[in-house]
């Protein structure tokens, strides 16, 4: 306190930190895996050698992730133990409320489907005791795939409306925010896939769905480069505050964070990696490397994002 | 008719002394190393010999269209019957969505209630007792002047009707309900 007016500390506008940042990276990660395992099984018409090991990887992410997501969210909140409070009284303005209503239908949907989906490693799991839910559920496997879907969608697009919807900050106050964090979700969702899929179901590098798994990863790469360049264009152009924010891909550590962590691990490494021979790029470390840094990209993204969005003011 | 609450804070007359911020936060018992209220000295302007400071005041704007209230989940931050944006403790869970969502930065989680809080023309303490808040009280200048802009014969609507006002950031479409006199010459 070096001023007459006090302490200054309380000002400063970025007020949602890493934590947050981790929240929106696990709700994407949930959102965008179960988009990808079930729109892979509705696309994929020959089903009888039961379930792909893609599909129970997005069955234990969609839950696992979001939930650590949740925790993250509760433990940031400054009365973590009256979280119960948000959970009756709704403010239907506010796309935080929404949010939670939103994710209290998604989060049990995505245990309910898990466990359908996983019905037969459940024994070996010592689950045994919920494979008759499992049974229970089965008849509905259609509809909770349906409402899982559709709510994931939502889930993703509204990590992103979470943050546009403040006119406080110009780089998050944008329409494309909720898109690029939907499809980031995606690539997240993809890469965590793959990777659950191969370590912990052995599952063969050149397995099919994982094959049309893979192929999917570059269109919604450069889906997300466009939308990422339509948010920097969206700034220019609308000049003034927003033009100033662009500052934040020049200079600073969140400059580094976007070019090293999201332009170059992010999108540079699994490019490269598309350069290989086939034979290289097929092997199951080289995909596992790329997939942990897509993943890594993406959360680089959000810390991006979520501190350099919070630096720039209105 | 209904009441419409607004601050003037004429920044010719006011001299950045902060004694509206020492008394705001002894009337609200506002915890050390948070304030409600700061006027902040900016500058200095303009060229030798004729230099001149501007004294901001940092506060809750009282938006008509309140981002806060807009965001906050359960609607613990929220919009009187008076018309001033105002906060129920007991339903704040804390998650700062106001905070971040405030354009002005002036909102703030209370150390000691663990609750959003901010200015609200002194609702629960002075005008709750039908007096003036504590700022405009203390002010030594008389540079704050508060009070209903829907009544005519009120200060406040004599003073925005003959003077000429801004308020901060408009172009977001907050309808700030606190107005500022520019200063108007320079000279320290
Ligand atoms: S200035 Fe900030 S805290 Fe006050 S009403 Fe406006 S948005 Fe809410
Ligand atoms: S911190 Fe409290 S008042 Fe602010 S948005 Fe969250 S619940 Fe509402
Ligand atoms: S009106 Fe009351 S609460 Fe607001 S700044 Fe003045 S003294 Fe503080």
């Amino acid at each position: 306190m070096n001023n007459t007016w006090g302490d200054m500390a309380q000002y400063d506008p970025v007020t949602w930190h890493w934590i947050i940042a981790v929240y929106l990276f696990m709700a994407g990660l949930s959102a965008g895996s179960l988009l990808i395992g079930i729109g892979l099984r509705w696309f994929n018409k020959d089903q009888a050698q039961g379930e792909t090991s893609i599909l129970k990887a997005a069955a234990i992410i969609g839950p696992v992730a979001i939930c650590l997501g949740l925790a993250c969210l509760v433990f940031d909140l400054t009365k973590p133990f009256h979280f119960w409070l948000i959970l009756i009284n709704y403010n239907f303005q506010s796309v935080m409320a929404i949010g939670v209503l939103a994710l209290l239908a998604y989060s049990p949907l995505a245990f309910a489907y898990a466990i359908l989906v996983l019905r037969d490693e459940l024994p070996k799991w010592g689950l045994g005791f919920l494979v008759p839910i499992a049974k229970l559920l089965m008849p509905f496997r259609k509809l909770i795939e349906v409402l899982l879907f559709i709510l994931a969608i939502g889930v993703g697009a509204y990590t992103g409306f979470l943050i546009s919807a403040m006119n406080a900050y110009p780089m998050l106050n944008t329409a494309v925010l909720p898109a690029l964090f939907l499809v980031s979700g995606l690539s997240a969702g993809a890469a965590a896939n793959a990777v659950l899929a191969l370590v912990m179901f052995k599952t063969d590098s050149h397995d099919k769905t994982l094959a049309k798994m893979h192929g999917l990863e570059l269109p919604v790469m450069a889906i997300e480069i466009m939308f990422l360049f339509m948010l920097f264009c969206a700034l220019y152009f609308k000049g003034g505050a927003a033009a100033v924010a662009l500052a934040s891909l020049t200079s600073g550590v969140w400059a580094s964070v976007f070019w090293i962590g999201v332009v170059g691990v992010g999108f540079g490494i699994p490019l490269l990696f598309m350069l290989l021979p086939a034979a290289t790029r097929h092997s199951k470390g080289a995909m596992i490397m790329v997939a942990c840094a897509s993943l890594t990209g993406v959360l680089a993204l959000r810390h991006f994002i979520v501190y350099a969005g919070q630096s720039y003011l209105s | 008719m209904t009441k419409r609450y607004v601050m003037v804070h004429d920044e010719n007359k006011c001299i950045g002394c902060q004694a509206c911020n020492v008394a705001c936060r002894s009337e609200n018992g506002v915890p050390e190393g948070v304030t409600r209220l700061q006027v902040r000295v900016e500058g200095p302007f303009g060229e030798m010999p004729h230099l001149h400071f501007k004294y901001h005041r940092v506060s809750c704007q009282q938006c008509e269209d309140a981002p806060c209230v807009k965001v906050c989940p359960t609607g613990a931050a929220y919009v009187g019957e008076d018309g001033i944006v105002s906060i129920h403790g007991d339903k704040c869970v804390g998650c700062m969505y106001c905070v971040a969502a405030c354009p002005y930065k002036v909102r703030f989680m209370n150390p000691e209630t663990k609750v959003a809080d901010k200015c609200n023309f002194c609702k629960d303490t002075r005008l709750a007792r039908g007096e003036e808040p504590a700022c405009v009280t203390v002010c030594p200048t008389d540079a704050l002047v508060f009070g209903d802009a829907n009544d005519p014969q009120s200060d406040v609507a004599k003073l925005l009707n003959t003077k000429i006002t801004y308020q901060d950031k408009t172009h977001l479409g907050t309808k700030p309900r606190v107005y500022r006199v520019p200063t108007k010459r320079g000279g320290i």
